[in-house]
């Protein structure tokens, strides 16, 4: 089990979240042209990092916000969490 | 190379062995679930994904008892048999659930890889179709649409086979 410090509501059981994958990934900005290759890399390719990952849960069953958790992919620690507007040093 | 591909963690299990009553492979259409027999009399059962990214090669229980209780919604009996073992392993999902079989940007690189947690069944086509396209250096019309660039020109392979969202489903 997974547990999660949620930085709204404290520690709880990643029962009561939902993955949302990878936090590094940057919407491309629309107030200039955007290529095609610039929107496969926002929706579609992914690091895929073995190790520290920096990523997006939900709080579904909680607080509902979304957070940034950062995790171990190799073992499943997780170090720090964030809120979703925070920036990750 | 960044690929559209996410590592990711499924898992699988066994029980105890019993006598025989399944002589076949039977999925739960409504969900996530499999099960098969082994010729000792143990129960293999497994289903979705942990949903995280993952290369620790061990889940947690959260998920297997979500796929249990789908077994279980499907056969009750299921619920009387104790787990002999579970396991882990890492699953290589493709953002739209299907394979890429294909030539990359790179000379002499060819790929074969997001078969996600399925296509073994596939083997001997997608073993076929690749020793064409290296053989070639062109990719066959039969692995054509499971190109790398699908991603980029929005021609996504419809197989419902989801990719690394598999809850949208």
């Amino acid at each position: 089990m997974l547990y999660i410090n949620c930085p709204h509501c404290g520690m709880r059981s990643q029962n009561e979240f939902s993955y949302g994958g990878d936090a590094s990934v940057k919407r491309p900005e629309l107030n200039k042209e955007v290529s095609d290759q610039e929107w496969d890399n926002f929706v579609y390719n992914r690091k895929s990092l073995r190790g520290k990952h920096l990523e997006l849960w939900q709080h579904i069953s909680g607080c509902r916000q979304w957070i940034k958790v950062e995790r171990d992919t190799a073992t499943h620690e997780i170090f720090r969490t964030f809120k979703a507007d925070e920036e990750v040093a | 190379m960044t690929l559209p591909i996410e590592t990711h963690l499924l898992q699988a299990c066994v029980s105890e062995p019993i006598k025989p009553v399944l002589d076949n492979v039977v999925t739960f259409g409504a969900g996530h679930f499999y099960v098969s027999q082994s010729d000792k009399g143990e129960m293999v059962m497994g289903g979705d994904l942990d949903g995280y990214n993952s290369y620790a090669q061990r889940g947690n229980l959260p998920t297997l008892q979500h796929v249990l209780t789908e077994g279980i919604a499907m056969m009750p009996f299921l619920s009387k048999l104790k787990m002999l073992r579970t396991w882990g392993g890492i699953m290589d999902m493709s953002m739209d659930g299907s394979p890429i079989i294909d030539k990359t940007h790179i000379e002499g690189l060819y790929l074969n890889c997001g078969w996600c947690y399925g296509g073994f069944k596939a083997t001997p086509a997608s073993g076929w179709t690749f020793a064409h396209t290296i053989a070639q250096d062109r990719v066959h019309e039969l692995n054509a649409g499971y190109s790398l660039n699908r991603f980029n020109t929005g021609h996504l392979i419809d197989e419902k086979g989801l990719g690394t969202k598999t809850w949208i489903s």
